[in-house]
């Protein structure tokens, strides 16, 4: 077993990647009331997805470093997609925010982290577990 | 973008929504204040929210760097609405003008009562939100323990 193979790539980047979407999470529930503000959304799955390639689909050759990384497991690249929610219903003060769903989102969020702590710890016990298995 | 910053919006945001509060009090206290230090009616006052691009350190705010999206709250301004009082006739008041009419100030309680509740079920929402990025930065203190 690899010591940085794709599953510890993977899971540290949704690490990484559901900790920048609490942030812009936090940002919409602390501006759900100010006038203007436009609700904003991450995006990483897809890119995660691409990133990890499972099946080797979207890779592409390369021989020389400056080549840019397409496909094939492209961790270095990978940064997420931020916007503002086009399908907000604009309220009277011009804000788009929607609470409910906003506090939703972050549940969500916070549960598949949890999960990814977990499976990287599991993952971490492995590793571990082989490292002592001399004795 | 990290947890510390989220935990900072969230912290704006309880801020901006305690000086709402402030606020709101104040005008439900003065419902029926006839007569200010500045001469006249008590005059509602409304807090006015702006968010702002969080700044982590001063050498992103040097460079100009505001490469992050997310966005904290503040209290722009405290206002004084400045609406015509609500006069009623009480010839008796010691602060009735000529006519008899003593003006009061245009402060409906039940708008008020309304903006509270908002204010708090913010607060609380905010407060979830902060709690969240804890929980996040102290689980990611255990990962390989």
């Amino acid at each position: 077993m690899e010591l940085n193979d794709k599953t510890l790539k993977s899971l540290a980047a949704s690490l990484n990647m559901r900790q920048m979407r609490q942030e812009i999470i936090a940002s919409n529930v602390a501006n759900s009331e100010t006038p203007d503000y436009k609700s904003k959304r991450l995006d990483f799955e897809e890119a995660l997805a691409r990133a990890i390639d499972l099946d080797k689909s979207q890779a592409m050759k390369t021989s020389d470093e400056k080549h840019y990384n397409v496909g094939g497991g492209g961790f270095k690249s990978l940064s997420p997609q931020v916007y503002e929610d086009p399908n907000g219903d604009i309220g009277v003060d011009g804000n788009t925010v929607d609470r409910d769903k906003e506090m939703a989102k972050m549940a969500e969020n916070k549960i598949l982290f949890d999960a990814s702590i977990q499976l990287f710890n599991k993952k971490m016990g492995l590793l571990k577990y082989i490292l002592n298995s001399e004795k | 973008m990290d947890v510390l910053t989220s935990m900072k919006i969230s912290s704006s945001a309880l801020s901006a929504n305690k000086k709402r509060l402030g606020a709101i009090s104040s005008n439900i206290a003065n419902a029926q204040t006839t007569q200010t230090q500045e001469g006249g009616p008590y005059r509602r006052k409304v807090v006015v929210f702006e968010s702002r691009p969080v700044q982590e350190n001063f050498s992103e705010t040097l460079e100009n760097e505001i490469n992050r999206k997310s966005e904290s709250v503040r209290v722009k301004d405290v206002v004084s609405l400045n609406e015509p009082p609500h006069l009623k006739y009480e010839p008796s008041h010691p602060h009735a003008n000529k006519d008899g009419y003593v003006a009061y100030p245009k402060v409906n309680v039940m708008t008020e009562m309304a903006d509270l509740i908002s204010a708090q079920r913010s607060y609380e929402a905010n407060i979830s939100a902060f709690k969240t990025s804890k929980s996040m930065a102290l689980k990611s203190l255990e990962i390989g323990k």
